[in-house]
């Protein structure tokens, strides 16, 4: 039988319309384990449940619940007439016919699997970069979102802070929340030196200054800060920026660089 | 000896197969009760037959095809009989399977819009015993008197088909997500 006759009877096997002098002919191949008609078939019967795919459907959940049911009955009757069998021959062992059938499965879903791990490795890539550039938007957006907050607060005050004699050059605006915390904008001071960073302040009263965080500025001058809510005796009346160790420290102890009373 | 994970195992295998059956049962057989009970044999003869699977005869999934096939068919050829009035000539039961889409609301659409791009892009002869041998479940020889063509022909053409598809399927397989 030549190659092509070999892929005919395949097709024809796939479609299940062979005639059955023909389908016995290629049973009797398969049965025989050649190599080129299993290959063939394999190969047209993905063309084949690629026909049926077509029309995929799901079925009502009904029909799988009488099938399993079906299958329970019957369940309990082989096991009445296994109980029964039990004493006259041994109980059957081995691999089930569904070990079998799923290792079939399995052996078509790791094909898939294969073709889909190389697709979704550069997909995890894309994903990967698309969520950071995600995680950078909705920090960008939540910053945006509590300063319109802020803004649209009554309680919201605008305090100016000046330059003092380290950079008379430099000013600042402070947006103060009692409760919410504040932003704090600055423009003209110098870029703070290795190992330094700018400390704010916040200063109740009479009572001593409470860090309220650091920050550094850009080539231009511009520093911002999120200023969280300072819980202090009294309220705050009081800002100012003094140039400290990178780190922060808890009282100041460099020069001042901005103040501004509310 | 029914297993506990054999019933276990066969519930996965329902899952996993029973979409792609029924919708080819319900478009040969269209009667969407009679559907059900066809599919419900059809896994039924599964279950007790798992122990006659040889994977030497293909994979699980065109197992299941085909008997699912072979079941619908079986069930049509009933149903025609019994109601001896229905007599759609082949060509318009055919032309209209493929027209009406609302018939299937379940459809995987991106696939079915794949095969049947797939199955139109065959010549007319070849899709004709196509679909004369699946959805019709003609054999080769019945097609050659259904379309006057020698036998030898419509084998060609079977095959020619099929390797078309399976050509068109797998081109467009890898740009499926």
């Amino acid at each position: 039988m030549n190659r092509e006759e070999i892929a005919e009877l395949a097709a024809g096997y796939a479609l299940g319309a062979l005639d059955p002098d023909d389908r016995a002919r290629f049973d009797a191949l398969l049965a025989s384990g050649d190599a080129e008609a299993t290959a063939a078939l394999r190969n047209f019967e993905g063309a084949v449940a690629g026909i049926a795919r077509e029309t995929i459907q799901a079925p009502p959940p009904a029909v799988k619940a009488a099938l399993m049911a079906r299958i329970d009955a019957q369940g309990r009757s082989l096991e009445a007439v296994e109980r029964t069998l039990a004493s006259v021959r041994p109980s059957p062992s081995g691999r089930s016919a569904w070990t079998l059938v799923l290792s079939g499965a399995m052996a078509a879903g790791i094909a898939a699997i294969a073709v889909g791990w190389i697709v979704s490795t550069a997909y995890d890539r894309r994903v990967t970069q698309l969520a950071q550039e995600t995680a950078t938007l909705k920090q960008e957006l939540d910053r945006q979102q509590s300063l319109i907050a802020l803004l649209q607060d009554p309680a919201t005050q605008l305090v100016a802070l000046g330059g003092l004699e380290a950079a008379p050059g430099a000013k600042a605006r402070m947006l103060w929340h009692p409760t919410a915390g504040g932003l704090l904008v600055t423009q003209g001071l110098p870029a703070a030196p290795e190992g330094k960073a700018y400390e704010l302040w916040a200063i109740a009263g009479k009572n001593p200054p409470m860090p309220a965080g650091v920050f550094t500025v850009d080539a231009k001058g511009v520093g911002s800060l999120r200023v969280a809510p300072i819980r202090v005796e009294g309220s705050v009346d009081t800002f100012a920026v003094t140039l400290e160790p990178a780190g922060g420290t808890a009282a100041p102890t460099g020069a001042m660089y901005l103040a501004g009373k509310l | 000896m029914i297993a506990r994970g054999d019933r276990e195992a066969f519930s996965r295998f329902y899952d996993g197969f029973a979409g792609l059956a029924f919708g080819l049962i319900r478009r040969i057989v269209r009667d969407p009760a009679a559907s059900e009970e066809v599919l419900q044999e059809v896994f039924w003869q599964i279950w007790r037959e798992a122990a006659r699977y040889d994977p030497r005869r293909g994979s699980p999934e065109a197992w299941v095809v085909m008997r699912a096939k072979t079941r619908a068919i079986d069930r049509l050829r009933a149903m025609r009989r019994r109601e001896k009035t229905f007599v759609a000539p082949a060509d318009d039961s055919l032309t209209r399977s493929t027209e009406e889409p609302a018939e299937n609301p379940g459809v995987a659409v991106e696939t079915r819009g794949l095969v049947r791009s797939a199955l139109n892009a065959l010549p007319e002869s070849q899709r004709r015993v196509v679909e004369l041998a699946f959805f019709e479940g003609l054999t080769q020889s019945e097609i050659a008197g259904r379309l006057g063509e020698p036998l030898g022909t419509v084998k060609t053409r079977a095959r020619l088909g099929l390797e078309r598809l399976k050509s068109l399927i797998t081109r467009e397989e890898p740009a499926r997500p």
